[in-house]
């Protein structure tokens, strides 16, 4: 069915057809109108699930994790403030091993306040255990809501939807909404297994642990997100064979004959598509990557994308200050196993902060800067900034 | 990949078959909660010392027979009280704060009416020999006494010179406040307890008060103030001219005094419109005649509104100076009074203004106020203006002789009377026992500091939940409101009064069944358990669960933090939180 939606609609149909059992959520800017929506679809006998009002985010995730201790599929929104408020519950949902996925509307961090759209809050919840997936648009939007669960459900870590605030989340677009058996069909009824609370079994999960066992719970977290590298491509080709729409957590445009590769996350993605356009249309040799998944990182996929190109350009909407922009590092990370003469020169810019726009103009000016430079000027350099 | 050498054994999540129940949480506190009973204002407020909360939740449920019971703790005539007593608990009422007080006396008057309806009784103890106590007086006070005692396993006489008991409600009060009926049925509930009645015996005169003494282990006095206040202007003699008392002692031995047509009746005070309203029944025009204004009339305010339903007139700020007549009254002359200071008691004293007008009429009735025949007192107890001197408890500086009623320091109404018979059974069974001071002091069984003993307090008797009894009386503010929605309260009913000038037939209209539950259920019983479990929802940590031993809830100290979201929850005051010393 085709359908004129919002991001913040997309996802709702996403939690809705994956048959979303519990729903706790705490309302914040951008992000209210997806549990709104959820809440007339369950009105309206759309869906069949639990509406549990809370009193901030921290016990919207508390909520969460214990109806997915209970073995049911669990599900809330946030955004901003509300996701650095559920910081430590993140946490404990990693930890504890249950499947939660949430949608984060990405939000700059105050202050000063703002509504508008930056990557900081989720890049800063980076190191929690959560699969971490950003999207381009409002189809993808739905689409990796739905692979979400089945992604968390597999390998038993909670996962996260990224969109960007306004760019999506307030803007409508013409998208596929899929069918609903044909969902079903793709993504079985949640099964916890033995890891869940039975009142006829009583056991208590994620008790005090001694010195001795700790760390080989972190290990096996650890040890599935490395798996989860892989299972994530595993579901995104069951997506497309199911859907025909094809996603990548690491995916070229015109990058393979590049010289210069710029290295994209979110919304810019698509702004990205018509500057290498434009660029290509005046004959440079230029690509991009659009890159989905922050965790788990794809660090050999990225490594094949990347290597022997003479300049990556990182378009960081997000920062950490006194360090660099987090796509930035992670890609220094990961390129750093090369040899020297196949490890690309890294060029960090950070743009977009707090919803500004990175127009193809702006691309275009970070291509002219990478290419006319033999070295970065610095180790991250701001796009636009004036005042200062 | 690879972290270790071996793979590991272990679940995904850290799993522990053991109970958390081991990890004693309760460690960590620093105060804990507590269950507590808190006195109600209400039940402070009642002169008979009643525990309304406790009948009010009881009521609520329809256990009508246990509420009757649990005033009958405290109080024989439930039926007399729900009619006569003036509730001034109603005006303490918390829930005055929020929306309006609740009818008490409308619900303890379907309570006493069921015990009537259903000849509900009291089991007493056979009478043990050589513990017999006289009472003499068979009013409410004396009545009251005799049944506390006579409860207590004690043998009791009670002598009147009247020829049944009662005494002021019988002989005072009319008909259409408190129909006769249910005087009987409250009197004859007594017979039936093995209390001995000699009527028609004056002590003093047809046997001598120390005959009494050695017969007796203790005498218990409550004689009543039958002596009418006189005016001091000149003319009383003539013909139509009545006392109040010796009026209503008439009309309730169901004579007919020739009284008039049009009376005028000198008084402020209950017994001033109790004749009048019943004047107005014989068919007379009347008029009340106060010398100070309608703010400062002792008499209660809804008799006040009845009288003017009955089209009774009120003449405020006017005094009689002289009766006119011959052999017969024909009018009166009334001099203008104006408003003056304060006086001793508390209101604005009449101060003359020399103008005299005159009011014809041809009958004239004097209630300004009774006092004790003291010639009626034994000679050898002291007293001062009609009031015999006594201690709080009744006890009289003769040990064996005690006091209560009208005759001692106490407002006149027969709930005073009924509460100073309570305290004067404590007071004896604590002499005969030969108890003195702390120990078992009925002080800490009081409706607080102020306020007077409940019999069950004082015995330790749990037919509602009474733990950790104290004497902090819990207000408004101390509650959670909250949990209370706002509901009026029950609309009392009175006969038509075209109905009522027709006979002495009942004024006020009793309660439905659904309206008395409605009513009880509006009660907050404010400091009272009501095992509302909000204190079991709230705990966040599961350490309130339900007594094992019976009503209410207990918090496990092993695990209970001492948060104190449970006390804040109750919307009660039942519980309190206590520092604890480390």
């Amino acid at each position: 069915m085709r359908k004129v939606v919002t991001g913040n609609q997309a996802v709702a149909y996403g939690a809705m057809l994956s048959d979303v059992q519990v729903v706790a959520a705490y309302p914040i800017t951008p992000q209210t109108t997806i549990i709104e929506e959820l809440a007339d679809m369950q009105a309206e006998g759309l869906v069949d699930l639990d509406y549990i009002r809370v009193e901030s985010e921290h016990s919207a995730m508390a909520a969460c994790i214990g109806a997915s201790m209970g073995g049911v599929r669990a599900f809330t929104a946030t955004c901003g403030q509300g996701l650095f408020l559920m910081h430590e519950m993140l946490h404990y949902a990693a930890g504890a091993r249950t499947p939660v996925v949430m949608a984060n509307v990405n939000r700059a961090a105050a202050a000063p306040w703002s509504i508008y759209s930056d990557q900081t809050d989720s890049v800063s919840q980076r190191d929690t255990g959560w699969i971490q997936l950003y999207c381009e648009g409002n189809q993808e939007v739905l689409d990796t809501t739905i692979m979400a669960f089945k992604i968390a459900e597999r390998i038993r870590l909670p996962a996260m939807v990224i969109l960007d605030a306004f760019f999506l989340s307030h803007t409508s677009e013409p998208i596929d909404i899929p069918d609903r058996e044909a969902v079903r069909g793709f993504l079985a009824p949640y099964d916890p297994g033995d890891l869940w609370l039975d009142p006829d079994n009583p056991r208590t999960f994620g008790s005090m642990c001694t010195t001795d066992v700790y760390m080989e719970f972190r290990w096996q977290i650890q040890r599935d997100m490395e798996r989860a590298t892989q299972l994530i491509n595993e579901v995104q080709d069951e997506f497309g064979r199911r859907f025909g729409r094809n996603y990548r957590q690491v995916e070229g445009y015109r990058s393979d004959d590049a010289d210069i590769v710029m290295v994209v996350s979110g919304t810019v993605a698509s702004t990205g598509r018509d500057a290498i356009d434009y660029l290509r249309a005046k004959g440079e040799t230029v690509g991009m990557v659009k890159l989905k998944t922050l965790r788990p990182f794809p660090r050999q996929e990225i490594v094949a994308a990347l290597r022997g190109k003479k300049k990556v350009a990182v378009i960081d909407r997000n920062f950490s200050p006194g360090a660099t922009g987090v796509w930035a590092q992670e890609i220094r990370g990961a390129l750093y196993e090369l040899p020297e003469d196949e490890r690309p020169i890294i060029y960090g810019y950070i743009a977009g902060l707090g919803g500004r726009d990175i127009s193809v103009k702006a691309i275009e000016g970070i291509y002219e800067k990478t290419l006319q430079s033999d070295r970065p000027d610095d180790i991250d350099m701001w796009i636009g900034v004036k005042y200062v | 990949m690879k972290y270790t050498d071996k793979e590991v054994q272990v679940p995904l999540c850290a799993v522990s078959t053991t109970s958390s129940l081991v990890n004693k949480t309760g460690t960590w506190k620093s105060a804990q909660p507590l269950f507590v009973d808190r006195v109600s204002p209400c039940n402070q407020q009642c002169p008979a010392g009643e525990d309304i909360t406790g009948y009010m939740y009881l009521a609520s449920q329809g256990r009508y027979e246990e509420a009757w019971t649990l005033i009958m703790e405290e109080n024989p005539f439930p039926a007399i009280m729900g009619r006569v007593c003036f509730h001034s608990c109603e005006e303490r009422c918390n829930r005055k704060e929020h929306d309006e007080p609740v009818a008490i006396h409308m619900v303890e008057r379907f309570i006493g009416d069921y015990g009537l309806a259903r000849r509900l009784k009291i089991p007493v103890p056979e009478p043990e020999k050589n513990k017999r106590v006289a009472i003499v007086g068979a009013g409410p006070a004396g009545l009251t006494t005799g049944y506390h005692l006579r409860r207590m396993g004690y043998g009791v006489t009670i002598f009147d010179s009247s020829q049944e008991p009662g005494g002021m409600m019988l002989y005072g009060i009319p008909a259409y406040r408190l129909p006769k009926e249910v005087l009987d049925g409250e009197i004859s509930r007594l017979y039936g307890m093995g209390i001995e009645f000699r009527m028609g015996v004056r002590v003093g005169k047809d046997i001598a008060w120390e005959v009494l003494d050695t017969q007796f282990k203790a005498v218990f006095i409550a004689v009543g103030a039958w002596e009418e206040s006189s005016l001091r202007i000149n003319g009383l003699n003539k013909k139509g001219i009545f006392n109040a008392l010796d009026f209503l002692q008439e009309i309730n031995l169901g004579k007919k005094p020739r009284t008039g047509k049009r009376i005028t009746v000198i008084g402020g005070g209950n017994s001033a419109i109790d004749c009048a309203r019943v004047c107005r029944r014989l068919g007379a025009e009347v008029r009340i005649i106060y010398r100070r204004g309608e703010a400062e009339m002792p008499a209660h305010t809804e008799e006040i509104e009845m009288a003017k339903e009955e089209g009774i007139e009120f003449l405020f700020l006017a005094s009689p100076v002289a009766v006119y007549g011959q052999e017969k009254v024909s009018g009166v002359k009334v001099e203008k009074m104006a408003l003056g200071e304060v006086d001793d008691s508390g209101r604005r004293s009449p101060v003359p203004t020399g103008q005299t007008s005159d009011i014809e009429c041809d009958g004239m009735i004097i209630a300004i106020g009774e006092t004790t025949r003291v010639s009626e007192l034994p000679p050898f107890l002291s007293h001062r203006g009609g009031i015999v001197e006594a201690d709080q408890m009744g006890q009289t500086p003769c040990p064996t002789f005690f006091a209560g009623g009208d005759i001692i320091d106490i407002p006149h109404t027969v709930t005073h009377a009924i509460g100073s018979g309570k305290r004067a059974a404590v007071a004896i069974d604590r002499f005969l026992r030969g108890i003195k001071g702390e120990k078992g002091s009925p002080d800490l069984s009081k409706w607080g500091d102020s306020g007077n003993i409940s019999l069950a307090r004082l015995r330790g008797a749990s037919l509602f939940c009474r733990r950790n009894p104290t004497l902090e009386v819990i207000d408004y503010g101390d509650m959670n409101p909250f949990y209370f929605d706002c509901r009026p309260r029950i609309k009392t009913k009175r006969i038509p009064v075209d109905a009522r000038l027709k006979g002495f037939q009942e004024v006020a209209e009793g309660l439905t069944e659904e309206e008395v539950l409605s009513e009880a259920r509006r009660c907050f019983n404010c400091g009272s358990c009501t095992e509302c479990g909000n204190c079991y929802i709230f705990c966040p940590e599961n350490s309130i669960r339900k007594d094992p031993g019976g009503y209410g809830y207990i918090a496990d100290m092993d695990y209970c933090k001492g948060c104190g979201i449970c006390v804040n929850e109750c919307p009660r005051g039942a519980m309190t939180m206590s520092l604890l010393e480390h």
